[in-house]
């Protein structure tokens, strides 16, 4: 008798644990409604607390990594948490946590080794670490978003990539002043200081804006850190070295003879109906070599796949190119490896295809020596100076992989001090920057959400039909409150955007589980709106952004007509997010549209998310108005000179 | 087709006594990967004859099933008078297979427990069902034999309501399933060029097709190593693939756009292998004038251990009675139509070398129900080389490029199909699965979204012209 209850518990908990299990496999139709409780449940703000998940857990999230002068300390950007972490490459202990700030995104080691630059994004701020005491001993404030940093090589002089403003500002390294800025892509984020000092080279994430529906192009920013006596005085741009057809540049590494260079780059396939992923068909990751050696091979810059046929490796990001320049090493943040690449047989093969392979998915078999499995989303890569030892960033693992890179094996694994729980919204991150669910690998969200945020693109989605409703890429900042998702207003949720439709449509194969979706779904409604750098201060205006906002509130036009309540601007785009959640046809409608009727974005960071309009024609705001607003649809804007339409601009940056 | 559904009632039943019955003992539970073997012992093994004649047997004096451990050999089940084609479950505790009650039956579709031997038909019709395999979410693939041979069909297992069966091959000639790959892809052989059969003298080759029969296409289209044929096959848990082609082992590498020599001892190999959990190979081999023997060995190791000797019989296709990884399955994104859309990227590109100008019009032929050919119609190819048509769904189709006096450049040899409701990009025409596509608008799709209907269908547009 006393055995029965025992045995009822036993069964009991047998029985959980299978309606556990068959909950968790439950793989088909999954519901929004399934997803959207569990995201509820999962919020990332607790409403009893009012403390965020992201505040009960800060997890490091390595980004980026450098060694010291003498190899015995890794200096590690930690984005989340904030902090660099100097940590012993022989024990693999943290040695000591430097607070920096927000997001940090760059790292640099001054030539003398005595300073670390550290970019952190958010507070427009670049901070200065003694590397013997590891304080930090400045902070230059360089605004509009500090990304990529490296100094000349004397180290005088201090160059930071600035995603927001899309330039390369100048600055004394010792004062902070700013010398000036120079202009690089859209999106400016990665340098790289090249072996002889003589040049800077810069890459964007987001795409040039060029024609409506033409191919994407990019640039590798070329300074001369140095006058030019006759030419010019200081720093200047010396060249825009295209990247034809690429979007989503990251890393650029050099080989220590400056004679091969290679920069790491998504190639996307956004024209084409996104039919089938097979055959390369949503987007290609590659490598573009430039440099005397391929000079030498095929006269000119190449791109290099990385993909093969039936495999993919999403997310190329960080490059290094050992001292001896037998290898290049990448570092695949959507497939979880690194790929390792012999360079003479790279070479050979350019050499015998001098017109190029970027399309030629078994290109890849003739050099990639090794895929080496490591922690997830790896980011940021460096060696040590014999180039026998590779550390690579794991930035949603919150650990470092030592690499051999003579046998390409793991050799250790470093984890870094990290809460050991993994929260719902931790979960949804590694989700989202995955590219497992994709079909062979291709792609994840992150291929197409750069960094959480957008990728400049417009895509031809295929249910619509070949050709039919081109759509913008959205940003995804802060989208809470702002459904329905889509173009169309189809979405009444993220569970329905990123669930049944993506599996169907986006990953051609099997998706998540309801916990996973719904993980994810904390995830994207927890991606946080940036700091707007308009402002200028809270519940300030600029007086260009009063009269801009008079502009988006008023009522009647410059003639004193009285403007209908629904062609107001901030009747559509009302309340705190820029939109009333409702769809309008605004006059916007293309042959290749199916319908008009369009849902109202939202304005959050509208600055950033250029081209606009649901399908992308308009590269500027002042373009929506005076190109694609023929008949005062889209709000009575038909009436106003450049200098008001100036202002509205203005208004508008401060969203 | 009748899918038997008496385990239904059952099912409530077992659940309950699994929640309270003592935990299974672990060797039952999870079988050691590579131990016991399931392989098909028959007196005469002929591999292609199901895709060489409509009437072939591959097993023409019958075939069983045995259980294979430790040298002994057992009868995997019991009361057939044939039994073939097993699968094991990835749970490594069922077995799905082809068997005859009587000499006199046709093939059906059985599952037993690996356990406690529970017996189940779970398919079968009046004619035969072969080669069923597993399919993610108690689902199933088998090949069907029909008036042009086999065909591949997709059904589930038990399903609560019965529903008609999902038929994923469109060709007049026969098809039959070799494995279900990890991406949810289906692997199967059919002669070269596709539609035709052996008899007419193609060349067994494999080809790959979704779960719900959309994207045929090669697995690769180094179509002129195949003077022997390629068949069988398995993948690797490297993603490789390991086939037989003509009587040698073979592979087909994510990294490679051609087959793979695999360097194995000299012998006839005989289709599918199966992987031990450390790597190692169980085959099918034979010296000549001998019987096909399961061997263990090594890859690139010249040693191969016999696993069972039966002078009597070949012992053919093993598989493994242990777990393995559930395929992805793959979510249908079909529309709900008649016909579907094709569109080619750039006709000037093809394997066979690319063409120096633009063909002006592209011919469409459609198999009837006889298998003759019959012309839909052609359509226009722009400057770029791109071209969009509506096709009717289901049908064997191919395509020839004509010159301007309406003369044929380039024809497609075989015939493909599209699934109705399926969207389809050609990056050339066959430029083979190497070839990614260029990121440009074809100027087809700055011209109209509306594509050429060559169905044969009256449809109305889904899109309206510029």
């Amino acid at each position: 008798m006393r055995r029965l209850p025992v045995l009822f518990l036993i069964s009991a908990a047998l029985v959980a644990a299978i309606t556990l299990v068959r909950t968790q496999s439950v793989h088909a139709g999954v519901t929004p409604a399934a997803a959207r409780a569990a995201a509820a449940a999962n919020s990332p703000v607790n409403a009893h607390t009012s403390r965020s998940d992201a505040e009960i857990n800060i997890y490091a999230s390595p980004l980026e990594l450098l060694l010291s002068p003498d190899g015995s300390q890794l200096f590690v950007l930690c984005q989340q948490s904030g902090d660099i972490r100097v940590v012993s490459t022989a024990t693999g202990r943290t040695l000591k946590s430097i607070p920096i700030g927000q997001e940090l995104r760059g790292i640099f080691l001054s030539p003398d080794g005595s300073r670390l630059y550290v970019t952190s994004s958010w507070d427009d701020t670049v901070s200065v670490v003694d590397t013997h005491t590891l304080a930090v001993t400045a902070r230059f404030s360089v605004k509009g978003e500090p990304s990529g940093v490296v100094t000349d090589k004397s180290g005088k002089t201090l160059f930071v990539a600035n995603r927001l403003s899309n330039d390369v500002a100048v600055l004394n390294a010792t004062t902070g002043d700013e010398i000036k800025r120079l202009a690089a892509g859209r999106g400016a984020s990665y340098m790289l200081l090249s072996a002889d000092g003589k040049r800077i080279y810069t890459s964007h994430i987001y795409p040039a804006l060029g024609a409506h529906r033409t191919v994407p192009q990019s640039e590798l920013t070329v300074i001369s850190p140095d006058s030019e006596p006759g030419r010019a005085a200081g720093p200047h741009v010396v060249d825009r070295m295209p990247l034809h057809l690429a979007a989503g540049v990251f890393h650029i590494a050099q080989s220590a003879d400056g004679r091969l260079s290679a920069v790491a780059h998504f190639h996307p396939k956004n024209l084409i109906p996104l039919a089938h992923l097979e055959h390369g068909g949503a987007l290609a990751n590659n490598l573009t070599l430039f440099g005397p050696d391929v000079d030498q091979a095929v006269g000119g810059t190449i791109e290099v796949p990385l993909d093969e046929l039936d495999r993919y490796y999403a997310y190329p990001f960080g490059v290094a190119i050992t001292p001896d320049k037998s290898r290049i090493l990448v570092t695949h943040g959507g497939a979880d490896v690194v790929t390792v690449i012999s360079v003479p047989a790279l070479l050979k093969f350019a050499h015998a295809h001098p017109k190029g392979f970027a399309e030629d998915l078994s290109a890849s078999g003739n050099y990639v020596l090794a895929r080496i499995p490591v922690g997830k989303n790896p980011r940021g890569i460096t060696l040590n100076r014999t180039g026998s030892l590779a550390y690579v960033a794991n930035r949603l693992d919150d650990t470092i992989s030592v690499i051999d890179t003579r046998t390409s094996k793991v050799l250790r694994t470093i984890a870094l001090d990290t809460p050991k729980a993994i929260s719902a919204l931790r979960r949804g991150e590694q989700t989202f920057y995955t590219a497992k669910y994709g079909f062979q690998g291709h792609f994840g969200c992150s291929s197409c959400h750069l960094d959480s945020t957008l990728d400049g693109l417009t895509w031809d989605l295929e249910p619509d039909g070949f050709g039919v409703d081109i759509v913008d890429n959205r940003l995804l900042e802060d989208i809470r409150d702002t459904e329905p998702y889509k173009w169309n207003g189809g979405n009444p949720d993220i569970p329905t955007e990123c669930g049944v439709r993506t599996e169907k449509y986006f990953w051609r194969s099997e998706n998540y589980d309801a916990r996973t979706l719904a993980d994810l779904t904390v995830y994207i409604m927890g991606i946080r709106k940036r700091p707007n750098r308009a402002l200028p201060g809270p519940g300030k205006l600029t007086p260009a952004q009063d009269r801009g906002k008079v502009i988006f509130e008023r009522t009647v036009d410059n003639f004193g007509n009285p403007i209908p309540e629904l062609n107001r601007c901030n009747y559509c785009h009302s309340g705190p997010k820029g939109t009333n959640q409702k769809s309008f046809d605004v006059g916007t409608k293309k042959w290749t549209d199916r319908s008009g009727l369009l849902d109202t974005p939202q304005l959050t960071s509208i600055a950033l998310t250029a081209p606009y309009l649901h399908d992308g024609s308009a590269r500027t705001l002042e373009e929506i108005w005076t190109v694609y607003n023929p008949h005062d649809q889209h709000g009575r804007t038909n009436d106003l000179i450049k200098d008001q339409l100036n202002d509205l601009i203005e208004y508008l940056r401060t969203r | 087709m009748r899918i038997q559904t008496r385990a239904v009632v059952a099912a409530p039943l077992l659940l309950l006594l699994c929640a309270f019955a003592p935990p299974p003992a672990p060797t039952a539970a999870k079988p050691p990967c590579g131990l016991p073997v399931i392989a098909t012992a028959a007196p005469v093994y002929n591999p292609l004859a199901a895709l060489t004649n409509l009437d072939g047997e591959r097993f023409p004096q019958g075939a069983q099933l045995l259980l294979i451990d430790h040298g002994k050999a057992q009868p995997l089940v019991s009361g057939f008078a044939a039994t073939a084609d097993a699968q094991v479950y990835y749970d490594g505790m069922r077995v799905l297979f082809a068997g005859k009650k009587q000499p006199s039956d046709h093939w059906s579709i059985w599952e037993v427990t690996l356990a406690d031997h529970i017996l189940t038909q779970v398919a079968s019709a009046p004619t035969d069902l072969v080669r069923p395999f597993y399919m993610p979410g108690r689902r199933m693939i088998y090949a069907r034999r029909a008036a042009h041979g086999f065909t591949i069909e997709l059904a589930a297992i038990f399903p609560d309501e019965p529903v008609p069966a999902v038929e994923l091959t469109h060709i007049q000639a026969p098809a039959l399933p070799v494995a279900v790959m990890r991406d949810g892809r289906v692997l199967f052989e059919a002669g070269f060029p596709l539609g035709t059969s052996l008899s007419q003298g193609a060349k067994p080759e494999l080809f790959l097709v979704y779960a719900d029969g959309s994207g045929v296409e090669s697995y690769r289209c180094d179509h002129e190593s195949i003077a022997n044929g390629r068949w069988g096959g398995q993948e690797l848990a490297s993603g490789d693939t390991v086939f037989t082609h003509g009587t040698t082992l073979a592979r087909f590498t994510s990294p490679k756009a051609v087959e793979q020599p695999i360097h194995a001892p000299a012998a006839e190999y005989a289709g599918q292998i199966a992987e031990t959990q450390d790597g190692a190979w169980i085959t099918s081999t034979r010296k000549p004038g001998g019987r096909f023997t399961l061997v263990l060995m090594h890859p690139g190791s010249p040693l191969q251990q016999p696993l069972f000797v039966d002078p009597a019989r070949d012992h053919v296709e093993p598989v493994l009675a242990c777990t393995h990884p559930t395929p992805k399955r793959h979510p249908s994104g079909l529309h709900d139509w008649p016909t579907a859309n094709l569109m080619a990227l750039d006709v000037r590109q093809s394997r066979q070398g690319d063409l120096a100008t633009v063909p002006p019009t592209v011919q469409l032929e459609q198999q009837d129900d006889n298998g003759n050919p019959v012309v839909m119609g052609t359509a226009p190819i722009e400057s770029d080389g791109s071209f969009f048509v509506k096709v009717r769904g289901d049908r064997p189709i191919r395509f020839t490029l004509l010159d301007p006096a309406g003369k044929p450049i380039r024809a497609q040899h075989g015939w493909f199909w599209i699934r109705a409701g399926e969207q389809r990009i050609c990056v050339g025409c066959h430029t083979g699965p190497e070839r990614a596509s260029e990121n440009h608008v074809p100027l087809v799709l700055l011209h109209t979204t509306t594509p050429v209907d060559l169905s044969g269908l009256a449809t109305k547009p889904t899109a309206e012209a510029k």
